[in-house]
């Protein structure tokens, strides 16, 4: 292992084009990232046709900076205008635009940048020391491990939305109802879609999140009115105090951990992760009420759980030739044009790609913090001018972004559509995280509570005797039963009825 | 923000436009700018890097892209409809596959408002069992079967579409109960090499890499002959199993385009089905035996047979 990775360095050096090749893909990445719509997929697949012109190992240099770039990019516009530039920043959202609201976007973006860097080289140690370990752990996840971490992050819509109960439980339900539209993922029978051909994918995700957040905020901020002194033009990007940022450090590690694992899990990524590490932040929080409101661990661990899962996602695809997450499916197709067969032993055929992925994955979460800084004051400048001009410029971003994605109305459409449901949410005080927790999940957990039910015979006791599935099955469990005697304990401040047991 | 985005653009074009003139023109006028191949799967999957690796010499040739879109999901339907909503002026294709087939043939869209214009490659699948399986070959799957009928799980892609077709074609000849379950494509890998599932049906260019390396190991092929890259792997019609179906890919477009274009776009995909560097993508996923060059007359015949094969198996399986 140390000669590949000697031989591997050996390359980079005698290669300065890889620098550079690096350099560029990462700043490309936080660009695609960034601006909504465009997301990480958009960004590597355009890139593709690129690789031709060099050799494998540089073009799964420029995939890999393209797939950490973007993975932080998305937080970027998150924080500064409340629009997700790709799906795993929409958790970012959640604390980091009501951080920079109080004035703080600086501090917002400098927390984002660090718990990315944290988290990305987190993760890319370990793709390069246990991925082997890994891999394997990650073939014990059937259905019903799949079933139960989704269930596991669902059980905090009820608690998250930083005060009622029954909220919580209202927005979460309509998000996972949202995700019931579209083909019936298993038997092909179109549910909730009024003869609509084009609601049969189901409500495309990204443009959903781009409605609730930011064309929600720029409903909202128009039906306001004027702003009374809140201020965001101090947008410069400090990173935060070595004590804040460990103030964050165990969920930081938490985070990492979680999203390395949920990335190194098939047909699950970044999004996932992000949501995940988002609840359990709030779970084992001392803080919990904060959350929502511009919590620092909020924004700390979707970001870190977000970067961790780019590492996570490759470990499937170098130890199984099998992709993590729907970017590093594209990156498959990279690869196999090139000739090179994607498998267990790409390893051994290929080391020198591999690690050479490995340094430039670890130079390009460096370079990230490097250029994000830079990066963020150039998309912050845009907060100096006056909201009646720069609401409607991202209204029109939103349109365009999400048309671009597919050359699809339908989806602008559906975009239109969630503007409306996210300030309904809003007027309502119905907490969008649990809402989004919801659609984010309701997918995952339905799907595989199904295959593992087929797998089973159908047999439900078969499902939560497993070993993993039945812990995680029961961490939910403890932590609901925990949660609601604790809202019962000390009823929250903010109106009454909400402490109501009924609604477990 | 818009200045940097825009920035990028103007290099990539810069880039791309200095790459691409160096190729000569082949038609005067058509295409002129970028053709779409709309299909249904997902981005890096098996269609997603046909469209990409037929469209390189068709870039080298034209100076202009084609380019894939992909819209997911639906089963196909949204991708079909999108195709429709496109006006007939060339600049938008179709994929075709046996998926689109049974979609027509379950009366979810209708084929006779494309126009089939090429058909280039046609696959073959393989049943695949992880190394550490108790199945060693097609007979342990049979005695299984005959122990405990609908105990196996054979783990497919899409639901109710071409997996489906051939598993049930499969069980119907073998008298077997084998229960499909709908996985993505990645999942269903990992699923299989954990050992949730006892089985899954793919095609041997993804599975490559994990054949070589033992992890998985093929019972059966589903075409006319072995493939010289499985010698030992038994055909499902030698052992007595009329099973060759097998994933075909191709393109269609609106039926009004004009003729000219029509003459020009096959004559490209001709050309690019025969290119050096297209064949060597063809021959890493064994797709060279059975993919044969259809023109739109050719692709026509073809297609309304496979409408009435696959409209008989899917009454058959209950559809």
């Amino acid at each position: 292992m140390l000669d590949a990775f000697v031989s591997a360095a050996g390359y980079m050096v005698g290669n300065p084009m890889s620098f550079l090749l690096i350099i560029f893909s990462v700043v490309w990445g936080i660009v695609f990232g960034a601006v909504p719509g465009l997301t990480g997929i958009v960004g590597v697949a355009l890139l593709i046709p690129f690789t031709f012109a060099f050799d494998p190992t540089e073009g799964m240099l420029l995939l890999g900076g393209v797939y950490v770039g973007s993975t932080f990019g998305g937080s970027i516009s998150a924080i500064l205008f409340n629009t997700p530039g790709s799906p795993e920043a929409a958790c970012t959202s959640l604390d980091g635009y009501p951080m920079a609201k109080r004035g703080e976007a600086g501090k917002a973006l400098g927390i984002a940048l660090a718990a990315s860097a944290v988290g990305g080289i987190f993760g890319t140690l370990v793709l390069m020391f246990a991925a082997p370990p890994l891999a394997r752990l990650a073939l014990e996840f059937g259905p019903a491990e799949y079933f139960a971490l989704a269930v596991l992050g669902i059980t905090a819509i009820a608690s998250i939305g930083g005060g009622s109960l029954i909220k919580g439980l209202i927005a979460g339900l309509l998000g996972l109802a949202v995700a019931l539209i579209g083909l019936d993922p298993l038997t092909g029978v179109a549910r909730f879609t009024f003869g609509n051909m084009m609601l049969l994918t189901g409500v495309s995700f990204i443009a959903a999140i781009i409605g609730i957040f930011a064309l929600a905020e720029v409903l909202q901020r128009f039906a306001d009115g004027p702003p009374k002194g809140e201020q965001m033009a101090q947008v410069s990007t400090q990173l935060p105090s070595l004590a804040e940022f460990l103030a964050t450090k165990v969920t930081l590690l938490r985070s990492s951990v979680i999203g390395t694992v949920i990335g190194a899990l098939p047909g699950v990524g970044a999004t996932t992760a992000a949501f995940i590490s988002y609840s359990e932040a709030f779970r084992w929080s001392k803080r919990p009420e904060l959350f929502g409101k511009g919590s620092p661990e909020g924004i700390a661990a979707p970001e870190a759980g977000n970067n961790s899962a780019v590492g996570g996602s490759m470990i499937p695809l170098l130890a199984l030739g099998i992709p993590g997450s729907a970017t590093t499916a594209v990156m498959i197709g990279g690869l196999t044009i090139h000739g090179i067969v994607p498998g267990p032993m790409l390893m051994q055929n290929n080391s020198d790609l591999v690690y050479s992925v490995f340094i430039g994955m670890l130079l390009a979460n460096v370079l990230m913090l490097v250029f994000g800084l830079r990066a963020a004051r150039l998309f912050a400048v845009v907060l100096k001018a006056p909201y009646q001009l720069v609401g409607p410029a991202i209204v029109v971003l939103c349109m365009t972004g999400v048309f671009a994605l597919n050359n699809n109305v339908s989806d602008v459409a559906v975009m239109l559509v969630f503007g409306g449901v996210g300030f309904f949410l809003k007027s309502y005080g119905l907490p969008v995280a649990s809402f989004i927790i919801g659609l984010v999940l309701g997918p995952i957990a339905e799907v595989s509570l199904r295959q593992g039910l087929i797998l089973a015979d159908y047999d439900m006791m078969a499902l939560v005797t497993r070993p993993i599935a039945g812990t995680l099955l029961l961490l939910s469990a403890l932590s609901l039963v925990y949660g609601i005697w604790g809202k019962l304990r000390r009823p929250p401040s903010d109106g009454p009825g909400n402490a109501q047991p009924e609604a477990s | 923000m818009t200045q940097l985005a825009r920035h990028h653009l103007r290099a990539a074009v810069a880039v791309a436009a200095a790459v691409l003139t160096a190729a000569p023109a082949l038609a005067a006028d058509y295409p002129s700018r970028t053709v779409e191949v709309i299909h249904q799967y997902g981005p890096g999957g098996g269609t997603d890097r046909f469209i990409r690796a037929i469209a390189e010499p068709m870039q080298e040739a034209t100076g202009q892209s084609f380019v894939p879109i992909s819209i997911a999901g639906g089963g196909g339907v949204p991708a079909y409809v999108t195709f429709l909503q496109r006006p007939a002026n060339g600049y938008t294709l179709v994929s075709l596959s046996p998926d689109d087939v049974i979609n027509h043939a379950l009366g979810r869209i209708d084929l006779t408002q494309v126009l089939p214009l090429v058909r280039i490659q046609y696959d073959q699948g393989l049943l695949l069992v992880s190394k550490d399986s108790e199945l060693k070959s097609l007979d342990d799957v049979l005695a299984a079967e005959a122990a405990s009928p609908g105990g196996l799980k054979v783990g497919v892609t899409g639901s109710a579409g071409f997996d489906d077709a051939l598993i049930g074609l499969f069980n119907e000849k073998a008298g077997t109960e084998l229960a499909t379950v709908p996985f993505g494509a990645a999942e269903m890998v990992s699923n299989t090499l954990g050992g949730h599932l006892d089985m899954m049906y793919e095609e041997y260019g993804p599975t490559r890499g994990l054949i070589e390396s033992g992890d998985l190991i093929p019972l059966v092929l589903f075409s006319d002959e072995r493939l010289a890259e499985l010698p030992d792997v038994p055909t499902a019609k030698e052992l007595g199993y009329d099973v060759t179906l097998g994933r075909w890919r191709g393109f269609g477009i609106k039926p009004d385009t004009d003729a000219a274009e029509l003459e020009t776009l096959v004559s490209l995909f001709r050309d690019a089905a025969a290119d050096e560097g297209y064949k060597k993508v063809e021959a890493e996923s064994a797709l060279q035996y059975r993919s044969e060059f259809m023109g739109p007359e050719e692709f026509q015949t073809f297609l309304d047979k496979e409408i009435e094969t696959y409209s008989q198996i899917m009454n058959q399986l209950g559809y």
